[in-house]
């Protein structure tokens, strides 16, 4: 009767566990909100390039989600998050940030509308109590669908192809368009990796029915299931930002100023000034122009990532610190995101380095690389936006 | 429509005195009232006493520094004792009703002294709004607030090293062990205890509760009657108010306070009128406020605090009419005027508030009573006389809810204690009319009928009342304010809060 | 014939903080001398063979909050200290029900949702909240109270220090934190929460050793306490000290010793010698006496002041002050040996919260009540219990097969009341069957075969606890953990700096601030005041300077 028996302890499967097992040479899994989730299945640069060239599948079940309906949800929702949602459509779907009444940033993430008064909310942190909360006082309803709702991306110039093989007619969806395909079974056109992609949702029990489907359909065999580690390579090329590594997610921190503001993220066209009040939108106000940081997206000198560096201004005052980099094999940059103190940023032509530590055979070694901020993302193919899309 | 430069909702001795310190400062003010008459919990069915009332409040009413509009008579406090050893508090002497001085009487003296020591003290928080916690020199406001926390500090200072010590203990401690430290458990204790809890959900053990007592004794701790009863007070504030220009409609129900780009455009009412005004002050609860205007309004943290706030009355009104005047043992015909307190030990007070703790009416309550036709001889009628009694422990969320059965119950129990002191009264009753914090909140509006409209504990007084980052009276949207009990320093027929809010409301015109 | 010798200073009282004040100052140069009443050394942090094979942690049962900065710079883990985390704990109901606190935040959230989806999620809020403070707080552990009412410039410093750790917290923080100091833990947890069970469960902290309820302000402060520990820097993990608590007490000896200390056990102080208001030695029971300019007392205040000290040497003030002092017992202790481990049938196989803490207390009402039952003189009807069984960790408590379970009781009077008079005296042997009758039915909703397991039961009444370990009305924090005895108050206003009116007689136990626990803190902060004071030139060294 050891103590390890216990089988209330530790990770649990979720809905495509029984697919992706199988599938796992790397036997490399991670804990995803409590459920095995595969940092790499097979190798992290056939998985990468499978993704940027035909299609992958990633499983995405582990995501929060939360429905938000009745005639108050629109409302609730708009005092919520920074941007004006009632611009969203019915079949249409926006990325958000919302922030505490600090205009600190809690999360962000896609809100779809689903019907008038149907919204759905897809975000990485748990964010019961919080909806639970934002919606009191409304007439508005919160699900939490978190443990029901299966989501699978489907992302990759291939994957409307693949889509089309599977039997879906998607040639007339938009990007951030969303629709019931089939009773049970919404498709998105939306995703993490910048590119041509798909989300699809579905009931827990059905996404291995989906899963089927998606992976018999592929016309040129070359889709993979991929983990988070491609995954994340893509998501720094596209330049979007991941909770709790780009940003630190208000409720998650101890130190309540460590919170960043939508402008300090990059984000401040979210945040709309004209809707009527939103959380946090009298200190936001405040402080619209006087951002403490700022996260940029930088192009690294030389050729070796700059993860965990430190930032420096003119080699010497410490200004900052990198959040997520990576050699793009797309792009063929190096790239990275950093956080980077106001006081760095106000001349004129900010000299900024990165501070690297390199290991080869057990030698150790530092060097200064220079950062140049870029603006915008640093891949974004035409045809992630091209409707009808690509086939390849 | 109409409009005027603000609008105070609600005519409570807190909203006429924010309306009537608005007029004076040169502004237009509607007063807008729901009940048919003004005076909110100050309403003579619901209060009896007058203690706490501010004499800056009057002042800024123009009620006359040294005369009264209205003559009060200063009542003795008889704390009741079952075996007849009934003590007699006047100020700070204490005597038996039958003749001879307590034991207690040296401890009451020393006792009595100081805690009006630290109450003058602590009366100045009362009288500005309390320090806020964006802290900073940098800024005029920031200086001001250091400014008023310096002379506090010397106020403190002032009292001498081992007093400023002593009032640094006392001041979070329990009233029972203070009383205790001091006094034999006895009348005197419990009248002491029962003091220190009066209104509140909070039996004299817990921590916080000297804070409580002291607050009762903030403007010296005198009770006293006012000739003509409550009405001649909320009328003097109506009266005040009207006088200064102030427009008063009663039977005006606000059903909206209107927002418009996260500013305050005036208030609609529920016979469809719409008000317009760049300020609005809530005397009603921070909760209620709030939805007047509406959730979209305010921040979600916000929200969650005002939801969080304790506000279970725990205090019914019970008034009793008789046929004759009762007989209390012991206790000398003259001293029948005064004001009795039924609470016979400190721990019986603990007792009686146990059942706060679990939504039940208290087996043995504690009472608080006057008998105002004696000091009234129009009250009386028929040579009968009146009773008015504060009985403690009916909760607000009595399990099971508030009926005419829990009513009876309360009744019931309330006249078995009364009569380990006065056997007779049960007989001599013809009516009885109950009226517990259920009734309190529906005729009032306060929330969960508390005097307070909100536990003055310690978690929930000064920059932390109503909550955390609404304690300097402004909320949400620009323009509104509160200005009730809710709001710092809380209640008691004090007016402060209303004066504080009305003063907030001045400096910030024009502001953000 | 009377023996005198001179020391440099004397701790009186082998407790954990007697001690640790005992080794910072033996470190720093001087010669000390420790006396203990009892043939043993430890206070309430102990190891006791009661029952042949088994070992008792028979006070102070787990460990957490002792400072590691101590820890390290007494290198008590050379002398065998060893402290093993545990895991988890539950909370059952009569009707079969249970929560189990998993220390997997996976498990943990899943046996929430089970229970409250809202509140799975709410505890993230909830922990992060209780952190907050924690990490607030406990810089101001081994740093001494200001006296607000001092000019002195270390006091303005300290003073400065806690406005400007304040100030840094930022408005929405400290106005959080100041809530936080001053409510009940039952209103915290009502924020929060929405299940019965799971604030049960997670109230327990906030009254252990007090005599508050669930609803008392300032409870949220008491589970803080509990909470403000580490082990490895885990904040708020509690562990076993390998070997039972004496473990800790034994390696402070040892390091004690080995640093040229003399510990006299057998005989302790009778009176404090005070010669023109200064302290100049201690009178034992045997009738040695010891003379030093430096007496260190580890006994609790009332102790120390008013049964030891000659009232002649005190100031009449001091002494009301220190009798208004509150030390009230509120709780009990059942020791137990058991021949194996009981059936636990509403938990599930292989079940692993029985490494941790167990409890049967079903909602805060439930524990509001027995709360109300002492405030009038009565053991709780259904008392709160804390109960372990560290053998299932520490394989060196118990003969193999067997177990040993540590059952906390609360609440339990001091002064019980039978026939209309309220008294230690009344806890008799029948009174204290009687009260471990209430306690083994708690057990028994989670053990329905505790009865049989039984080999041997050592039950300690509050009476009990101060009659042998010498804690005022057995209360194991040496004074109530309330706003009013905190901080600079703690224990008496303007002596809340270890010292007293008589010069180099100081306080290092508990009495003193921070309070309670087997922390330390106080007995190190006690040494730092006295090298700094009494001794010229000699300064504390290490982390806890």
């Amino acid at each position: 009767m050891s103590v390890m028996n216990d089988p209330a302890l530790g990770l649990i499967p979720g809905p495509l566990h029984d697919r992706l097992e199988p599938l796992s040479r790397a036997k490399a899994w991670y804990g995803w909100a409590g459920y095995i989730a595969p940092a790499v299945l097979d190798t992290v640069e056939f998985e990468y390039f499978a993704l940027r060239n035909q299609a992958a599948l990633f499983d995405i079940s582990p995501m929060h989600t939360y429905r938000v309906t009745g005639p108050g949800a629109l409302a609730a929702l708009n005092r919520m998050v920074t941007r004006d949602a009632a611009k969203i459509a019915p079949g249409r779907v926006a990325y958000c940030a919302w922030c505490d009444e600090d205009g600190m940033v809690i999360d962000d993430g896609t809100l779809f509308r689903l019907a008038e008064d149907d919204w759905r909310l897809c975000c990485q942190e748990p964010m019961l109590t919080w909806l639970l909360d934002a919606t009191w006082g409304f007439d508005a309803t919160v699900t939490d669908e978190s443990d029901t709702l299966a989501g699978i991306a489907l992302q990759g110039p291939t994957s409307f192809a693949v889509l089309e093989a599977a039997g879906f007619d998607l040639s007339d969806m938009r990007p951030f368009d969303h629709r019931e395909v089939e009773p049970g079974l919404r498709i998105s056109r939306t995703g993490f990796t910048g590119d041509l992609g798909y989300e699809l949702w579905m009931d827990w029990n059905d996404a291995v029915a989906v899963w089927d489907r998606l992976w018999d359909a592929d016309p040129r065999g070359g889709m993979r299931a991929i983990g988070s580690h491609a995954l994340d390579i893509a998501r720094i090329e596209a330049g979007f930002l991941a909770a709790g590594i780009d940003f630190q997610p208000v409720h998650a921190t101890e130190r309540l100023h460590r919170g960043q503001t939508p402008f300090e993220l990059g984000l401040g066209w979210m945040v709309d000034w004209t809707k009527g009040h939103f959380n946090g939108r009298r200190a936001l106000w405040q402080v619209r122009d006087r951002p403490r940081s700022r996260l940029l997206r930088v192009d690294v000198g030389g050729f070796k990532p700059a993860r965990d560096a430190l930032v420096y201004h003119a080699k010497r005052r410490a200004a900052g610190h990198i959040t997520s980099a990576v050699w793009s094999p797309t792009a063929k940059r190096n790239i990275a995101l950093a956080h980077v103190k106001a006081g760095a940023l106000d001349r004129r032509k900010p000299d900024l380095w990165a501070e690297i530590y390199t290991a080869q055979e057990g030698r150790w070694d530092r060097r200064m690389a220079r950062l140049t901020p870029l603006a915008g993302p640093f891949y974004k193919p035409p045809r992630a936006r091209q409707t009808p899309p690509a086939r390849t | 429509m109409s409009g005027a430069d603000a609008i105070v909702i609600g005519a409570g001795i807190n909203g006429l005195t924010a309306a009537t310190v608005l007029v004076r400062a040169g502004r237009s003010v509607c007063v807008l009232e729901a009940a048919a008459q003004v005076g909110g919990m100050a309403n003579p069915r619901i209060a009896h006493f007058l203690y706490n009332l501010s004499p800056l409040v009057r002042a800024d009413l123009g009620l006359g520094r040294r005369d009264w509009p209205f003559a009060t008579h200063p009542l003795p406090s008889v704390a009741l004792d079952p075996g007849g050893r009934h003590v007699v508090l006047r100020g700070d002497e204490a005597r038996l009703a039958g003749g001879g001085t307590p034991p207690e009487a040296n401890a009451w003296r020393d006792m009595h002294a100081r805690l009006t020591r630290y109450g003058a003290v602590l009366r100045q928080l009362a009288e500005a709004a309390p320090p806020g916690l964006e802290g900073g020199l940098t800024s005029a406001a920031g200086l001001k607030q250091m400014l008023r926390l310096g002379w506090f500090g010397i106020a403190m200072k002032r009292l001498g090293r081992r007093d400023m010590r002593e009032f640094m203990r006392v001041l979070l401690s329990n009233a029972y062990d203070m009383i205790l430290d001091e006094m034999p458990d006895g009348p005197l204790a419990g009248l002491l205890a029962a003091d220190a809890v009066r209104g509140g959900a909070v039996g004299p053990r817990q921590p916080g509760t000297v804070l409580s007592l002291i607050y009762r004794m903030g403007h010296g701790g005198a009770v006293s009657l006012p000739a003509g009863g409550m009405a001649t007070v909320t009328g003097a504030f109506e009266r005040a108010a009207r006088d200064a220009g102030c427009r008063i409609e009663t039977g005006a129900q606000v059903t909206q306070i209107v927002i418009e780009g996260d500013a305050v455009r005036g208030v609609e009412t529920a016979d469809g009128r719409r008000f317009d005004a760049p300020l609005v002050l809530g005397s009603g609860g921070a909760a209620a406020t709030c939805a007047l205007a509406g959730p979209a309004h305010f921040d979600i943290e916000a929200q969650r605090r005002l939801r969080n706030i304790r506000a279970r009355g725990t205090a019914a009104k019970l008034n009793l009419t008789l046929d004759a005047l009762p007989e209390i043992s012991g206790l000398p015909a003259d001293l029948m005027g005064a004001r009795m307190v039924l609470a016979p030990r400190a721990d019986y007070v603990e007792r009686a508030m146990n059942a706060a703790k679990y939504g039940e009416i208290s087996d043995a309550p504690v009472i608080e009573m006057v008998i105002p036709s004696l000091t009234d001889a129009t009250l009386a009628r028929n040579g009968g006389h009146v009773l008015s009694a504060i009985v403690q422990c009916a909760p607000h969320d009595l399990s099971g809810g508030w009926n005419d059965a829990a009513r009876d119950r309360l009744r019931d129990r309330a006249l078995a204690a009364l009569a380990e002191v006065a056997p007779g009264l049960p007989d001599l009753v013809t009516e009885a009319e109950v009226i517990t914090p259920a009734d309190i909140e529906a005729e009032t509006g306060a929330p969960g009928g508390h005097w307070h409209h909100g536990e003055l504990s310690l978690d929930q007084i000064l920059t932390l009342r109503p909550a955390s980052g609404m304690g300097r009276y402004a909320i949400g949207p620009n323009g509104l304010f509160l200005c009730g009990a809710g709001a710092h320093p809380g209640g008691d027929v004090m007016g402060l809060a209303g004066r504080n809010a009305a003063r907030a409301a001045l400096g910030a015109e024009g502001g953000r | 014939m009377t023996q005198t010798e001179e020391y440099d200073a004397i701790v009186a009282g082998a407790g954990h903080n007697g001690l640790t004040a005992a080794c910072y100052l033996a470190r720093a140069g001087l010669r000390v001398l420790v006396v203990e009443k009892n043939d043993w050394i430890g206070g309430a942090a102990v190891s006791r063979s009661l029952h042949e094979g088994w070992t008792y942690s028979n006070c102070s049962y787990v460990c957490s909050l002792l400072r590691r900065e101590i820890v390290r710079d007494l290198d008590l883990p050379k002398y065998g200290l060893q402290v093993i985390p545990y895991e988890g704990g539950a909370s059952f109901t009569r009707d079969g029900g249970r929560f189990a606190y998993y220390s997997d935040a996976d498990a943990l959230r899943r046996e929430m949702a089970r229970l409250s989806p809202r509140d799975a999620d709410a505890y993230r809020h909830y922990s992060r909240a209780i952190m907050r403070q924690c990490r607030f707080i406990r810089p101001f552990l081994l740093r001494d109270a200001p006296d607000p009412t001092s000019l002195r410039p270390r006091d303005l410093g300290e003073l400065a220090y806690l406005v400007k750790k304040a100030h840094g917290l930022g408005r929405r923080e400290l106005g959080e934190t100041l809530r936080f100091w001053t409510m009940s833990i039952g209103d915290f947890l009502d924020d929060h929460f929405e299940n019965d069970l799971i604030k049960a469960h997670l109230a327990g902290s906030g009254i252990i050793g007090t005599g508050l309820g669930v609803y008392s302000p300032g409870t949220a402060y008491v589970l803080l306490h509990h909470y403000m520990g580490d082990i490895d820097g885990g904040i708020g993990a509690w562990g076993f000290a390998r070997g039972g608590m004496g473990a800790i007490s034994g390696a402070l000896a040892a390091a004690f010793k080995d640093m040229g200390g003399t510990i006299r056990t057998g005989a302790g102080v009778e009176r404090f010698l005070v010669e023109d208001g200064r302290a100049r030695g201690v009178a034992l029971s045997d009738g040695a006496e010891f003379r030093a300019p430096v007496i260190a007392s580890n006994m609790d205040v009332k102790r120390t002041f008013l049964e030891h000290t000659d009232p002649r040497d005190l100031p009449d003030d001091f002494r009301s002050q220190v009798e208004r002092f509150k030390i009230r017992g509120s709780s009990a202790k059942l020791n137990i040996a058991l021949d194996r481990l009981p059936d636990m049938p509403a938990a599930p196989e292989h079940a692993s919260f029985i490494r941790g803490d167990l409890h049967a207390s079903e909602s805060l009402v439930e524990l509001e009540r027995a709360y109300d039952d002492w405030k009038d003189g009565r053991w709780s009807a259904r008392p709160y219990i804390d109960m372990l069984i560290p053998s299932r960790i520490d394989p060196t408590l118990a003969p193999q097969g067997a177990e040993m379970m540590t059952v906390f009781v609360q609440y339990a009077p001091y002064d019980l009341y039978r026939n209309g008079i309220r008294s230690p005296g009344n806890w008799t042997g029948e009174a204290r069957r009687a009260m471990a009758d209430a306690v083994l039915d708690q057990i028994a909703v989670l053990f329905p075969d505790i009865r049989e397991r039984i080999e041997h039961t050592e039950i300690r009444s509050p009476a009990d606890i101060e009659r042998e370990v010498g804690l005022t009305e057995g209360n194991i924090f040496q004074g109530e953990l309330t706003f009013d005895q905190l901080l600079f108050n703690r224990p008496v206003p303007g002596y809340a700096q270890y010292d007293s009116p008589v010069k180099g007689l100081y306080l290092v136990g508990s009495s003193a601030h921070p309070g309670g626990g087997v922390m330390g803190a106080p007995g190190a902060n006690a040494a730092r005041t006295i090298l700094r004071r009494e001794t010229s030139g000699k300064r504390m060294k290490g982390y806890a300077a």
